[in-house]
């Protein structure tokens, strides 16, 4: 008589893997990352123009107190403006919420959880799969940015080159740390996109405008610790973000990004193993 | 992983990996992947400040090889000692470790204008031995310190004043490359290593510069900020046409070959500008005409522009400058003879 052995259970990193590897293509071929795609495509159509402007009309070109704005600082600019303060949230937004929320909008989290995984593996296979998705969609957009960009006006690729690994770094670093905290979100409530975006675009730069000590329950006060680029000085812009800059520094930062980062994803997780989804009929 | 996601994903890391390599070939070659190429320029411009009021050129190694330099140190073996001092003092050997250099003006009222206090700056590209200049500039009480991640070594120099010296300092920007000049314009170019407002994104003076490339010397620069800083008597400084902004290109191997020119403030000035010129060259005619040589150098000088642009270019081969050592060598055999 033959005995069968038992289907061995996954370890916890081995179902992490495979809800990673079964969740990249569904993150990147869905209609959010069609969205997502022409937002990070923003930066580069500026990117494109502002190069085409100082080639072929370069008196149209930005310039403050008539003097043009070097490549080099737009391309701080748009870090600050676009990446920092929009794109990187945004999509923290989108795809964080959504990890285990359209799951469960789709009725579809039952099949996860029926399978002989921990629920935490679940999400934290999710979270990955929404970074390294949203990691190949802005990266690309920043290093072309970057090229296209920066040798405007007579920035050097060479002098800004240590400033763009610095940017591509605390990118990374806003990405995991909003995912991780909207994963949160996403697994704790009903309504999770509202309230991610009312804190990305409500709170966040709602808190940092104002003194005292607010600020430091947002993201991006410690992101903006981490980045390279300073403000020209004898701009408006720069004279407008330097009134509200009383930024941590870096090692702080980072640090405080590690622990919110940490701390948000095992909340979530700790709450997708212990919470009763309820699926609308 | 489906074929499609893989596709993605290996298309997405080769970006960054293409753009990555070109930043780490940049960074490690100091390569010059810059829109100067595009806006004309040598690249060194982005550390000068954007309101200098006059930038000049300089491709030390082309001049020092043109035969023009070579019939000069031929003529004047002695007069150039200067060189080998210049070599003791700073270990720089002017014939062969500088390719090329920058030189700029800032306008001062009192201690600053602008943004940016102080006179003058000096780039130079070329092949320096850091730690020797630093050790000599050491020697006549200079200091080192760091400024935002470059080393500057700190000197004075007497101002001319009675009561004070002006601090100078030299700073290695990339390899290859030292600055040196007043230290508030040493660390503004310091400054400028991550990019911002230079005479780079200065177009007035860049449309000036884009017309100077063929020269191995140049200089262009805001005649009125010049002027208005040499303090001229009131007289003189009512003769002086009224010229916003000029520039010299000139291109020197066995002769010299340049162009002046200069941009009024208006038609009309640019008009007066012209007839003084053209009485002067008709002076120089008259008083060149029995002697060809001197007579061809004249001849090469023509009068040029339209509206309020006024040039002067001129082309005076080697056989007229010999002419003119020929002529100077007489002048001083005449002045040295005993008299009757």
């Amino acid at each position: 008589m033959a005995t069968s052995t038992p289907p061995r259970r996954p370890t916890y990193v081995g179902s992490v893997l495979r809800i990673l590897d079964l969740s990249l293509g569904e993150m990147l071929w869905s209609r959010r990352s069609a969205f997502m795609a022409l937002l990070v495509g923003l930066p580069v159509i500026i990117a494109v123009v502002s190069r085409l402007v100082s080639v072929f009309a370069p008196k149209l070109a930005l310039s403050v107190n008539g003097e043009s704005v070097s490549g080099s600082e737009m391309f701080g600019l748009m870090m600050w403006m676009l990446y920092i303060r929009f794109i990187v949230p945004i999509l923290g937004v989108f795809y964080g919420t959504a990890l285990i929320a359209d799951e469960v909008e789709d009725r579809t989290i039952t099949y996860l959880f029926t399978r002989p995984i921990p629920r935490g593996a679940v999400l934290v296979g999710k979270y990955l799969a929404y970074l390294a998705s949203t990691v190949l969609l802005i990266f690309p957009t920043v290093i072309v940015v970057f090229l296209v960009m920066v040798p405007v006006g007579g920035g050097s690729l060479a002098a800004m080159f240590p400033a763009l690994l610095a940017d591509l770094g605390m990118l990374a670093a806003g990405l995991a740390t909003y995912g991780a905290v909207f994963a949160w979100v996403g697994a704790r409530i009903k309504r999770p996109l509202v309230a991610g975006l009312v804190f990305a675009l409500g709170w966040e730069p709602a808190v940092l405008l104002f003194p005292g000590y607010l600020k430091r329950l947002t993201v991006a006060y410690y992101l903006q610790g981490l980045v390279p680029h300073a403000m020209p000085p004898d701009s408006g812009i720069g004279a407008l973000l330097q009134a509200f800059t009383e930024l941590p520094a870096v090692a702080p930062s980072l640090l405080a990004l590690v622990v919110v980062t940490i701390g948000a994803l095992w909340l979530a997780a700790r709450t997708v193993e212990s919470r009763e989804y309820v699926l609308e009929q | 992983m489906t074929t499609k996601t893989r596709y993605f994903v290996v298309g997405s890391l080769l970006t960054v990996g293409v753009g990555l390599g070109i930043g780490v070939v940049a960074y490690s070659t100091g390569f010059a992947t810059s829109a100067y190429t595009l806006q004309g320029g040598p690249e060194e411009l982005q550390f000068i400040p954007a309101n200098a009021s006059l930038v000049a050129y300089a491709d030390v190694h082309d001049l020092m090889l043109s035969s023009l330099r070579q019939r000069v140190r031929s003529a004047l073996p002695d007069k150039l000692d200067g060189q080998s001092d210049f070599q003791n003092q700073t270990g720089i050997n002017i014939e062969t470790d500088i390719d090329h250099v920058i030189a700029a003006l800032l306008p001062s009222t009192g201690d600053q204008v602008g943004h940016t206090p102080g006179t003058g700056i000096v780039l130079a590209r070329g092949r320096f031995d850091q730690v020797k200049i630093e050790a000599l500039m050491r020697e006549h009480g200079a200091q080192a310190e760091d400024y935002k991640g470059s080393r500057l070594i700190v000197g004075a120099i007497p101002d001319g004043k009675a009561d004070g010296k002006t601090s100078v300092s030299v700073a290695f920007l990339e390899p290859g490359l030292v600055a040196v000049g007043t230290s508030a314009l040493v660390r503004s170019a310091v400054d400028q290593k991550t990019g911002g407002a230079s005479i780079a994104t200065n177009d007035e003076m860049m449309g000036l510069i884009r017309d100077l490339a063929t020269g191995n010397a140049w200089a262009a620069g805001r005649f009125d900020a010049l002027t208005s800083q040499a303090h001229f008597p009131d007289g003189v400084a009512q003769q002086i046409p009224a010229i916003n902004l000029f520039s010299a290109s000139a291109h020197i191997d066995s002769g010299v070959r340049g162009i002046i020119r200069a941009q009024t403030r208006d038609d009309e000035s640019a008009n007066s500008l012209r007839d003084v010129v053209r009485g002067f060259l008709a002076l120089a005619r008259l008083q060149t005409s029995g002697n060809p040589d001197i007579s061809t150098l004249v001849q090469s000088l023509q009068l040029g522009g339209t509206g309020k642009s006024v040039s002067l270019s001129f082309d005076v081969p080697g056989a007229a400058l010999d002419a003119l050592q020929s002529l100077h060598k007489l002048g001083d055999r005449s002045s040295s003879a005993p008299r009757q």
